[in-house]
């Protein structure tokens, strides 16, 4: 009976280690999108976009509620040592069902007044941006194809 | 279809019929004569849609062929609803067609002197929409009136279920955007226009220039594929 107790009391103890361990640790890959400092690559003609830089494009603030953005949302780079806004049209992490997951964080380059940098998108670009709340429509009417 | 249109004739054919049963011989006699008058206005009408049609295409400042047979094509298919939708307009003399169609805003936008009016019908394999329209307009005002005596039409005119459209684009001076359900239009001033070429790349889809200069994608020299990447 004792040493029951005592077994119950030692595996309590070992819980409470393994969660804090879980706690302190960023074990947090599927729950951000795009945050601030994830690299990202741009998808239009651009030239600010496509010109090499020793350092890639990194997201320096997300202009969501929390900071995660998923497709549709604005973010902030940073390109070439110049801020500039863009959207987001495509992430790494599965979002909803019938939506399309892509293997690089894609953005589009925008400026300040919503119209985009570049003339041309040849990556695809999900058509869910369509159903969507937000200015869209001149970034889908840039792109070539929809996925 | 032609199930649909039978029945708006039997319908408005009653309708005639029990009017005529209440009044007198006269307007018996005015409503056949509307009604001959009304087939005549009908042909009219759509000899009208054909010549804009033809002047709207020669006043696309991208010529091309594709662009005026997608719009024949689409033309053609849809000759004989829109007569249809012709004669029943007539025929209800003060209420106009309640469907914010594809001639009710290109009449609208020529009403209000839209410059250099392009209409490209989008092919069905592009779930986008079924017509992308690109008007350049005289000055950043102008843009904002025709937007906005657009979406009062439409407002006007929706009745079934369509949800509300917004102006896309209302703090950028040069490029404006409205997104009805089938048609989406593009208000840009002749500079922008020209920057973005929208036009050729929706006619040529993939063959547009701007997307060829595009240099493709190289990987780099030390790029080295690991499957275990993908597994995790």
């Amino acid at each position: 009976m004792k040493v029951f107790h005592g077994f119950q009391k030692l595996s309590k103890f070992w819980r409470q280690i393994t969660d804090l361990i879980f706690y302190l640790s960023s074990v947090s890959i599927a729950t951000a999108a795009i945050q601030k400092m994830t690299r990202v690559r741009v998808v239009d003609n651009s030239s600010l976009g496509n010109t090499p830089y020793h350092r890639p494009p990194r997201v320096i603030h997300v202009y969501t509620k929390n900071g995660i953005g998923k497709v549709g949302d604005k973010v902030l780079l940073a390109i070439k040592g110049q801020k500039k806004k863009a959207l987001i049209v495509g992430h790494k992490m599965p979002g909803d069902r019938m939506t399309p997951r892509f293997d690089s964080n894609n953005v589009v380059l925008i400026e300040d007044n919503g119209n985009p940098t570049g003339t041309r998108i040849k990556v695809p670009i999900p058509s869910s941006l369509r159903q969507m709340e937000g200015n869209y429509s001149k970034v889908l009417a840039i792109a070539n194809t929809f996925v | 279809m032609n199930i649909l249109c039978r029945s708006r004739i039997l319908v408005s054919s009653v309708c005639r019929k029990s009017s005529l049963i209440d009044q007198s011989a006269v307007p018996r006699c005015t409503s056949l004569i509307f009604k001959a008058r009304c087939h005549r206005l009908a042909v009219n009408l759509s000899s009208c849609q054909q010549r804009w049609r033809y002047g709207a295409c020669l006043k696309c400042p991208f010529e091309s062929k594709r662009c005026y047979t997608d719009r024949g094509e689409g033309r053609l298919t849809e000759r004989p609803e829109k007569l249809e939708d012709e004669t029943e307009e007539v025929e209800d003399n003060r209420r106009f067609s309640e469907v914010f169609t594809l001639d009710v805003l290109i009449s609208l936008l020529r009403q209000e002197n839209a410059v250099d009016l392009c209409v490209i019908k989008v092919p069905d394999h592009i779930q986008y929409a079924d017509y992308f329209i690109v008007v350049s307009g005289v000055s950043p005002r102008h843009l904002r009136a025709m937007a906005l005596y657009a979406i009062k039409v439409f407002k006007f005119m929706r009745n079934h279920g369509e949800p509300h459209v917004k102006i896309e684009g209302k703090d950028a001076e040069d490029w404006m955007c409205v997104d009805f359900g089938k048609m989406v239009v593009h208000f840009m001033l002749p500079e922008t226009r020209e920057v973005y070429e929208l036009e050729k790349l929706w006619t040529l889809r993939t063959y547009d220039e701007q997307l060829k200069k595009i240099p493709a994608e190289t990987l780099p020299e030390d790029f080295i594929f690991d499957a275990s990447e993908f597994t995790k």
